[in-house]
């Protein structure tokens, strides 16, 4: 039995503005990858591509500033004037940053479009990378696999993706969609199996695990939905997609925070 | 003039300049900038004594900014000696706690006592309302019918000046009656010594330490603490005698869960044990003690198998820690504890304790009780008082018989026990039924009577029906909002008060003065103390202009001064500790009638009392009922830290703590909150349940000082369960006038709703000052 | 140049929480948030119990996880050996917060992360930090490992054990646990008596 004077520090330490953030990051590093992507194909078919991508990351890089406790601080510049290549959060800063660049010099079509859209393509793969690294970097959070390294850009891609397949000719996302489908649910479901084969903390995170398994299994359902349907009805499988992506990411970045140090040891 | 460019560009750097050059280039810190620290800037350092319990250690109050920022302990004080306990250390957050009471109150008209109605007067108003019923009821009834209770630093004025003053020898402090009383009355009529506030034990000399009860570490009185750290650190062995598995058990080589309420049948078993075995020690018997033979026939049918039945520790064991001890002895100590109102006959429990301690031979020797002088202190000289204080304390005068001066009444509790000092519950008793003289009365300093005396529902009925109540206190306590008078005390950390000398190896006196200045309309007790002497006629005790007058005179007296005790804050005189100092110089400390150390007390037997301890079963637990067992937190004092809310950070409430399997047994789950009620139907709660194997399953324990009811206290109220509400029985101690509060038998009721607080530290956002 | 650590005697610690009360006032900790905080922990069965007290706060690891992670470097470890947080430069993401495996961070409101700093505004002066000044047990002690006249070397040759907090992660904490009364590893919650 375990009693304390005082409490650790074991709070959440990111709260909902945080889950909304992850989808952020995801629509703009997505659609940013997309632009990329179609910018080195064909650059003239790129229209109102860009400055969508270029919104979500103002919509992401200002929702990150106002829900910091150090808003009024202004500290963030010191994002800009340091060098931390081991911190995703460091390469997230940049990646978003010289991706809005590359999004404004392709939307003011000022310059070679195919070399911005290929600095576009590391940038944003950047931003779409970092967001499941600064969660699996953390061995202390044993819910933060090593697999969501994979999860992470896959799911990330797949949210961009709902949303283009509305807005972008239908067979265009469509069959892109079902693939980022079918890959997040892969990884979705390796997931339990990636917390069993964990090292020490394994019974404590499959206990976490096994605590709300059911959202998981609403996120899993959404993302077979959004697979099956992407091709049939695709505005639909993108709700379904956006649903589920939010709910998967949402619950394993909510529930990783919590503390096994408090209980145990 | 015109504004152009050039104009433009020289005011700007003459601007820039100028404030570069007066130093005001601070107000262009970068918002990015690290907050400023207190200790970054310029800190003074004052040195007082601590409030926060009674153990009164030495600080060093650091002061930045006009605010008090931290307290630490003072390095040459020997009792603090540079550290402190959770509760001196947040202290701080006592002083700028925003419920403290602001301005004096007076109870509107026609409201009762418990509305809670009250506004707001001046400090003139309130003291003359106050002397005019005062001195009504003494020409009514007579001064007697005054009760005056306290505790604290300020009761010196309260409980002691004042009422000797004023002629009332019904001033009671808890601390007698309700916790010292027993090993004080034991310890005058056994060794013709009083043990006093800072216990006499010789930790770090001694190599085995037997605790019974005496909960170190959850008691935290510091040098205590220190030294028993120490002293296990050294290598001393230790026993632990207690029904509950405490954090010194947790340090000890032995355990023995004794069955509660059968210590004295250990005691006697070990004084059986070793004058069986002949392991006592022969030579300090014959030259310090009489009674010995008697004692000897006494203790035949004291066996470790008698014991065994009783306490339910195995007969090998009881002889074994009796063999252990002997061994050691005269390095062989068991401490007297401090609380010890118990089962009703603590008395002769302390006295077995005492007579155990004697024939190990340590009384007076390295690594047993050492010989603790009091300080030279000269008193201030006024003008003898009529009368002289009856209410001891925790080094008080406890025997016997009692003058009394022409046309002064006697104390409304004498005959009811033998010793001197009153006993605060048995001035209740007057309130309501005005046997054998009405007490219509009662001026309250610093003493929760709704969280110390027992039997609650008395003492508010008692409240109800008298003609004058006056509180004075720091904080609105239930208590307090019940007064007719409320006077605002300002904290120990705004205020001097009176000297206070402390008996120890190293006798020493501590000086209390303030950092800052009281905040709000408070005063310091010793300010309304004279104010109100002076409405009453008694000027002529309050000749001192004021407390820096009165100080220095005692000081100068002594030979020191004011300003040389602000300096040093402890002045530390020469003690004389064991019994070879004393008989160097020729001088016997025993002041017992026979001058020696009694192990059969004639006296007791003169006045119809056991003259050697007897052991009598306490009084049985009702069938699915549980004895209430109590005691401490290290991070909280009584019933006076709830609303700090640093300490209530570290512990928000208290638990009942019930055996595991017992509580599997009864259906309840740890965490989950019930509530507890006693043998005559009162409840308290809701509680959180703690189950645990620490501790047996005929008793559950609580930490006092929970359960408060006071909403002027915002963080105190209604977190967890109030012991002392559920002591509503009390078994008075015959000889000591102890209340014993053990007798209380409690049942767990499952159901209890999840009581919604706020968060403390949310609280604390919210109330900050 | 030194490697600040510091020792905690479990046999002696009584968890009386002063030093806890010590830190809020000493640091100017905010309500709502430890700095340091004390581990009650109850082992065994009536009447064989082990009961252990804790104090804990931040390791001052040697490897600490929370300085790569953050992202304007206001996480560092200084060149004695304390692990601190540069208040300028922090932005209040709480990746350090994340990272650290014992909760030894918070978010101060004010805007930046805080925790334990081994009060290094008094060691600079030559002090103990305040937990280890105000100890009524004496069971704490401070130095510099890399000074062979320090009194910790002398604490760890006495000590019968010594354990840090789940070493498996591979932080090196430099506050170390000496006579750990469960002396079954602090890592082992088997052996607790689950509630």
């Amino acid at each position: 039995m375990t009693a304390f004077y005082g409490i650790p520090g074991a709070e959440a330490f990111w709260h909902w503005t945080t889950l909304v953030h992850f989808l952020l990051v995801a629509l703009a590093g997505g659609t940013a990858f997309y632009t990329a992507i179609v910018g080195l194909r064909e650059p003239g078919n790129l229209r109102g591509l860009a400055w969508l991508s270029l919104v979500f990351i103002i919509l992401d890089l200002f929702m990150l500033w106002a829900e910091s406790p150090a808003r009024l601080r202004f500290s963030h510049i010191w994002l800009f004037l340091s060098f931390a290549p081991l911190s995703a959060i460091w390469w997230g800063a940049w990646g978003l940053s010289l991706s809005a660049l590359m999004l404004i010099l392709l939307g003011t079509k000022l310059g070679p479009p195919r070399f911005w859209s290929g600095m576009l393509a590391l940038s944003s793969t950047i931003v779409l990378a970092y967001p499941g690294y600064a969660l699996a970097a953390n061995a202390a959070r044993p819910l933060w696999d090593h697999l969501v390294l994979a999860l992470f850009p896959a799911s990330g891609l797949l949210l961009a993706l709902a949303v283009l397949v509305w807005l972008r000719p239908a067979n265009e996302a469509a069959p892109w969609l079902q693939i980022a489908a079918l890959a997040s649910l892969a990884l979705t479901a390796l997931y339990p199996l990636a917390l069993a084969s964990g090292g020490a903390d394994t019974r404590a995170a499959l206990a976490l695990w096994f605590q709300d398994w059911g959202w998981f299994l609403l996120g899993g359902v959404l993302l077979f939905l959004a697979a099956f349907l992407a091709r049939r009805s695709p505005a639909l499988a993108g709700a379904c997609a956006l649903a589920g992506g939010f709910v998967i990411r949402s619950w394993i970045v909510e529930h990783g925070q919590h503390s096994l140090f408090v209980h145990g040891f | 003039m015109k504004l152009n460019r050039r104009r433009f560009l020289t005011l700007s750097a003459a601007s820039v300049g100028a404030l570069a050059f007066t130093g005001e280039a601070r107000a262009f810190r970068a918002p990015w900038a690290a907050p400023q620290k207190w200790y970054e800037g310029e800190v003074k350092t004052v040195f007082s004594y601590c409030e926060n319990c009674f153990w009164k250690c030495g600080i060093a109050v650091k002061v930045a900014g006009g605010r008090v920022r931290k307290i630490d302990g003072q390095p040459a004080n020997p009792k603090s000696r540079g550290r402190l306990c959770p509760r001196g250390q947040a202290g701080v957050a006592q002083l700028y706690d925003p419920d403290r009471l602001k301005r004096p109150l007076i109870r509107i008209d026609g409201s009762s006592r418990g509305d809670g109605k009250y506004r707001e007067a001046s400090w003139e108003e309130a003291l003359d309302y106050i002397a005019e019923r005062m001195l009504g009821i003494k020409e009514k009834y007579g001064p007697e019918a005054i009760a005056w209770f306290g505790h604290g630093s300020g009761d010196k004025w309260f409980v002691e000046y004042l009422p000797a003053a004023w002629g009332s020898p019904n001033a009671a402090k808890p601390a007698v009656s309700i916790c010292t009383a027993p090993r004080e009355t034991a310890s005058q009529w056994t060794f013709g010594r009083p043990i006093g506030g800072h216990e006499p034990v010789d930790w770090t000399e001694t190599r085995y330490i037997v605790l019974i009860g005496h909960h170190i570490g959850e008691d935290t009185h510091n040098t205590q603490l220190q030294d028993f750290s120490e002293a296990l650190r050294l290598g001393a062995k230790l026993v632990v005698v207690d029904p509950r598995f405490s954090t010194a058990a947790s340090k000890a080589n032995r355990w023995l869960p004794i069955k509660p309420g059968t210590d004295l049948a250990l005691l006697l078993s070990w004084i059986h044990v070793l004058i069986k075995e002949n392991l006592f020690d022969r030579e300090y018997i014959k030259k310090y003690t009489v009674g010995f033979e008697e004692l000897a026939v006494h203790s035949n049918k004291h066996t470790p198998e008698w014991a065994e039945k009783i306490t339910e520790i195995p007969a090998e064991t009881i002889r074994a820690v009796a063999r252990e001890m002997a061994a050691a002895r005269p390095r062989a100590v068991i401490p007297p504890g401090r609380h010890t109102v118990w089962y009703g006959d603590d008395t002769q429990r302390m006295r077995a304790v005492y007579i155990l301690n004697t024939l190990l031979g340590n009384y007076g020797v390295p690594g047993g009780f050492y010989l603790a002088k009091p300080p030279y202190l000269e008193k201030y000289p006024h003008p003898p008082f009529p009368l002289e204080p009856a209410a001891g304390g925790c080094s008080g005068s406890s025997g016997g018989e009692e003058e009394l001066p022409e046309g002064f009444k006697p104390r409304a509790d004498k005959d009811k026990f033998f010793a001197k000092t009153t006993a605060i519950q048995e001035l209740i008793e007057p309130m309501l039924t005005g046997e054998p003289y009405p007490i219509r009365g009662l001026v309250a300093y610093g003493v929760n009577l709704f969280h110390s005396i027992p039997n609650v529902p008395r003492t508010k009925k008692a409240l109800k029906g008298l003609d004058l109540y006056v509180a004075i206190d720091v904080l609105p306590q239930e208590h307090v909002m019940w007064a007719d008078v409320v006077l605002p005390e300002c904290t120990y950390l705004e205020r001097y008060d009176d000297l206070v000398g402390i008996a120890h190896k190293t006798p020493f006196i501590e000086l209390r003065q303030p950092a800052v200045e009281p905040l709000w309309d408070s005063k310091p007790g010793w300010w309304i103390a004279r104010e109100l002497g002076l409405r009453l006629g008694l000027e002529e005790f309050f000749q001192w202009k004021d407390i820096e007058e009165y100080l220095n005179t005692r000081l100068e007296l002594i030979g020191s001064s004011l300003a040389e005790m602000k300096e040093k804050g402890t002045l530390i005189q020469r003690g004389r500790p064991y019994l070879k100092d004393w008989e160097r110089r020729r001088r016997n400390p025993f002041r017992t009638p026979s001058r020696k150390i009694e192990l059969y007390s004639k006296t007791f037997a003169d006045h119809g009392l056991d003259p050697l301890p007897e052991f009598t079963p306490p009084m049985p637990v009702p069938a699915g009922f549980y004895r209430l067992l109590y005691g401490r937190s290290p991070v909280h004092s009584f019933a006076k830290t709830q609303n700090n809310w640093i300490l209530m950070e570290l512990n928000p409430e208290n638990e009942v703590w019930i055996n595991r399997h017992e509580g599997e047994a009864i259906g309840v789950q740890h965490g989950e909150y019930v509530w507890i009620e006693n043998d005559t139907g009162v409840r308290e709660g809701p509680v959180r349940v703690r189950l645990t194997e620490r501790i047996r399953n005929d008793c559950v324990y609580l930490v006092h000082g929970f359960g408060h009811k006071s909403r002027g206290e915002r963080l105190a109220s209604g977190r967890g369960a109030s012991d002392n509400a559920l002591q509503t029985r009390y078994v008075l101690d015959p000889i000591s006038g102890g209340a014993a509060l053990r007798n209380n038998f409690v049942k767990i009721i499952k159901g209890a709703p999840r009581p919604k607080h706020k968060h403390i530290g949310q609280l604390a956002r919210e109330r900050r000052l | 140049m030194a490697r600040y650590a510091m020792l905690i005697d479990l046999a002696a610690c009584v968890g009386c929480a002063a030093c806890a009360a010590a830190c809020v006032l000493e640091n100017e900790a905010p309500p709502g948030h430890n700095r340091l905080w004390i581990r009650q922990r109850e082992l065994g069965s009536f009447p064989n119990v082990i009961v252990e007290y804790r104090p804990e706060q931040c390791l001052h690891c040697e490897n600490p996880p929370c300085v790569p992670v953050c992202p304007t470097g206001a996480s560092h470890k200084t060149t004695d050996g304390l692990v601190m947080v540069e208040v300028e430069r922090c932005i209040a993401c709480a990746a350090c917060i994340a990272a650290c495996p014992y909760d030894a961070r918070f978010m101060n409101p004010a805007g930046y992360v805080d925790k334990c700093t081994f009060c290094e505004h008094r060691v600079k002066e030559g002090q103990d930090p305040a937990c280890v000044e105000t100890c009524p047990t004496g069971c704490r002690v401070f130095g510099d490992l890399d000074d062979p006249n320090s009194s910790l070397h002398e604490w760890l040759a006495k000590a019968e054990r010594v354990d840090v907090l789940r070493p498996e992660m591979g932080t090196g904490p430099k506050l170390m646990y000496l006579n750990t009364p469960s002396k079954l590893g602090l890592r082992n919650p088997g052996s607790e008596v689950e509630s």
